[in-house]
């Protein structure tokens, strides 16, 4: 006898509105699932994206602590080092604290050179070399200020406030694009010597030197070696430093987080737990009020198996359809997720990996809340079942 | 008017008792999930609120949002301390008032990992001030190589612990003493200021901390600061200097905890609608008898509306009840305002507990109402018919 397909669909449809509402759940469930999941991985895309080919020499007491600026011939000559530039956070406020972007004052001139993942067109990098108060603005911090080429932004400086009271001002020289997510697109990046004359002219406050130093590395040597050789060389002071490869330097952030990722992954499994215990009540819902149904099938010939299966197949397929919902949503809304959190997380992608996740997870769902009631239906006795109420 | 007996509804739960159990705990994860989130919010921002002391002031540079960022002067910070009227005096006269430097250090976590853990330079009235006592070892004698850490870093940060050795740039200092004081600070390392100063290269104080003799003299203070020519200086009490550096990571929170009420709610919606739409459709028949005995299709809907609540309640109690466990778990997380990790244990507060309750009756309400509505629209003869 052929296994009665037709009856899988003709039972979702035999009650819609109980079907829509699971389905309805399960979409909001891995809609999610996949959320939560691309805010883990959105977390550690720095990390992923990071160069192997350069280094980060920071302080090893502490992110606050700057190291000299003599520090960075001495980087230079270290054999394996092609170059070392000079990085400072400036924690500028543009308008209102509430307006967080980072800006950081590099070495101009060398800048592009390290970073071939920073794009930008060549007026703006020719102006960029040219006027000592330039700075290159991310696109999308560009888009959302509304901030042009030419155009001046004024920063109140917290960490290096001027001592007249006065914003500093920088003059946007280019909107740069970034090819990797090791970089992102909310940054300005300004002229390490505007920053370092006015500190030298005691025209503004602030610690000297330069927060850390970026490693081209020739590809001479391994990057494991020249990091000892330039920790070696600054062993006895001024200033101990750690020279890390860029994504140990970027997992410091996300080590930060402590017991947040653990947190987000436990909701995960609350959300996964709750929908299982919803399509399962479904299922058994279903199961019980076709008892009589069942008992017809059974006394027309069919095996208990064709019986399981029924429910199984209708268990999958309502969690495949309604899984496969959500994470359609879930692509749907990147965009819109993205831009909603970009403060925090700059980086958000619903990546083919979580996608296919998912997809498995609702499959798993639709299995173990399928078996249950299938297993119940099989084991009915063909007149118990006839004999249940329609 | 007659209500339908109440028990009848509730003992209808239990016929039905696998499906609503399956229910119950449903909707008790999706509370369970929201009450964790809100317990985590509530640890961290009450850790802060709650140890703040409105009588405690503090001197920031003009512009400073938080100590991290503030300098101020050492003779500066003499003037300040000395010319301060406001502030009160111990037994033998002197300022209960101290100059800090504050900075976040690289330290390494006992489970693997770097995080930044605040050291600050103390000097004698910090103990006084921050109601800071030594519950292990010694205090630090000032001038040596020594330091004391705060109980909360116990066993999270690697050499947090008596007689082991922290690195400090090219120093090692030895922890001689564990503090323990309410509020953030007790996941701080404190040692001499005059020590502090050298080694991490901070020649000037950070803060400087006083106790007033009353709150009120907190605005007076910062008023005459303010535009002072010769010690100009931002002044915040305590209280609302803590309570603004938990603002972020609370709004973060709250944000994350509103989304997945929403989100999880919705599910939790659809899913007790189902439960009450199965139970209606094997109950037309009693239906029916209650409308044949009298009841008003009003009451029936209220009586439905009742069911659901019920079912709403127990989910509500089962999610508190999956949360509690969680109360007093100590976890950590970095605070970006400071830059620096903060050790707290989720707080299952009464706040939590009636916000989830609350939540759970929402949900139940929102689930039943559309069943009900359609029981309390039965015709009488058709539902007789059924069953």
């Amino acid at each position: 006898m052929r296994f009665p397909w037709l009856l899988v669909f003709k039972n979702l449809g035999g009650r819609p509105l109980r079907t829509f509402l699971t389905l309805a759940s399960l979409t909001v469930a891995f809609f999610l699932l996949c959320t939560l999941r691309s805010v883990l991985d959105g977390l550690e895309a720095g990390i992923k994206a990071s160069a192997s080919d350069r280094l980060v020499t920071q302080s090893a007491v502490s992110l606050f602590v700057s190291l000299p600026d003599s520090y960075q011939s001495k980087i230079r000559s270290v054999p394996g080092v092609d170059d070392a530039i000079r990085w400072q956070w400036f924690g500028g406020i543009y308008q209102d604290p509430s307006n967080f972007f980072a800006q950081f004052a590099v070495d101009h001139d060398r800048l592009l050179d390290v970073y071939p993942e920073i794009q930008v067109d060549e007026a703006g990098a020719e102006e960029f070399l040219r006027k000592r108060t330039a700075c290159l603005v991310g696109a999308r911090l560009a888009e959302q200020y509304g901030f042009r080429v030419g155009d001046r932004i004024p920063l109140q400086g917290t960490i290096f406030p001027r001592f007249d009271g006065q914003a500093w001002q920088l003059d946007v020289a280019g909107i740069y694009r970034s090819t990797s997510a090791n970089v992102d697109e909310r940054t300005v990046f300004f002229r390490y010597d505007y920053l370092d004359e006015t500190r030298r002219a005691n025209l503004c406050g602030g610690p000297q030197g330069a927060g850390v130093y970026v490693l081209a590395l020739d590809g001479r040597s391994a990057p494991e070696a020249v990091s000892a050789r330039v920790d070696a060389l600054f062993r006895n002071g001024p200033q101990a430093v750690q020279t890390t490869s860029e994504a140990e330097f970027q997992r410091q952030f996300v080590s930060m987080l402590g017991g947040v990722p653990i947190f987000l992954s436990s909701i995960g499994g609350g959300v996964l737990f709750a929908i299982l215990l919803a399509v399962l009540n479904t299922m058994l819902m279903a199961g019980r009020e076709r008892t009589h149904d069942f008992g017809i099938l059974k006394a027309l010939g069919f095996k208990s198996g064709v019986v399981f299966a029924l429910l199984l197949l209708e268990s999958i397929g309502l969690c495949l359809l309604g899984g496969g919902t959500g994470v359609l949503v879930s692509v749907a809304s990147e965009k819109a997720v993205g831009g909603a959190i970009s403060l925090v997380l700059p980086t958000y992608e619903v990546s083919q990996e979580t996608q296919l996740l998912a997809a498995s997870a609702a499959l798993a769902v639709g299995v173990i809340a399928g078996v249950l009631p299938g297993w119940r239906a099989m084991r009915l006795e063909v007149v118990d079942a006839l004999r249940a109420e329609v | 008017m007659r209500l339908p007996p109440l028990s009848y509804n509730v003992r209808s739960l239990f016929v039905r008792w696998s499906s609503t159990l399956l229910t119950v705990v449903g909707i008790g994860a999706t509370v369970a999930v929201l009450a964790g989130v809100l317990a985590l919010q509530q640890g961290f921002a009450r850790l802060y609120t709650d140890n703040g002391r409105p009588d405690v002031a503090l001197f920031l540079r003009p512009g400073a949002t938080s100590e991290g960022e503030s300098a101020i002067q050492r003779q500066q910070a003499q003037i300040l301390i000395k010319e301060t009227a406001e502030i009160e005096r111990d037994a033998e006269g002197r300022p209960i008032a101290a100059g800090e430097i504050y900075l976040a250090v690289r330290q390494r976590k006992v489970d693997g990992g770097e995080t930044n853990v605040a050291i600050r330079g103390v000097q004698q009235p910090s103990f006084t001030i921050a109601q800071a006592k030594i519950v292990e070892g010694r205090s630090f004698t000032p001038g040596n190589d020594e330091v004391v850490v705060g109980e909360a870093l116990v066993g999270r940060i690697k050499g947090c612990k008596l007689g082991a050795q922290i690195q400090l740039n090219t120093s090692p200092f030895t922890v001689v003493g564990i503090f323990s004081c309410p509020g953030p600070s007790s996941s701080e390392i404190w040692g001499d200021v005059d020590r502090m100063g050298p080694i991490l290269e901070r020649p000037n104080f950070s803060r400087v901390v006083a106790k007033l003799t009353d709150a009120k003299h907190v605005e007076a203070i910062a008023e005459r600061l303010e535009g002072d020519k010769r010690v100009p200086a931002k002044v915040i009490d305590e209280q609302s200097y803590l309570t603004g550096q938990t603002a972020a990571l609370s709004w973060t929170l709250w944000v994350l905890g509103t989304f997945l009420a929403i989100v999880m709610g919705a599910a939790a919606v659809f899913s007790g609608m189902n439960t009450m739409l199965a139970a209606l459709a094997s109950r037309t028949h009693e239906i029916g008898v209650l409308l044949a005995l009298g009841f008003k299709p009003y009451s029936i809907f209220l009586g439905f509306v009742f069911e659901s609540l019920v079912l709403g309640l127990m989910g509500g109690v089962v999610g508190v009840l999956m949360t509690l466990p969680l109360h007093g778990v100590r976890t950590g997380t970095t605070n970006f305002q400071t830059f620096t990790e903060v050790a707290f244990a989720f707080r299952v507060t009464p706040t939590v507990l009636i916000t989830a309750v609350g939540f759970s009756l929402i949900l139940g309400l929102v689930g039943g109402a559309l069943p009900a509505l359609r029981a309390a629209r039965l015709e009488p003869c058709e539902a007789l018919r059924r069953g």
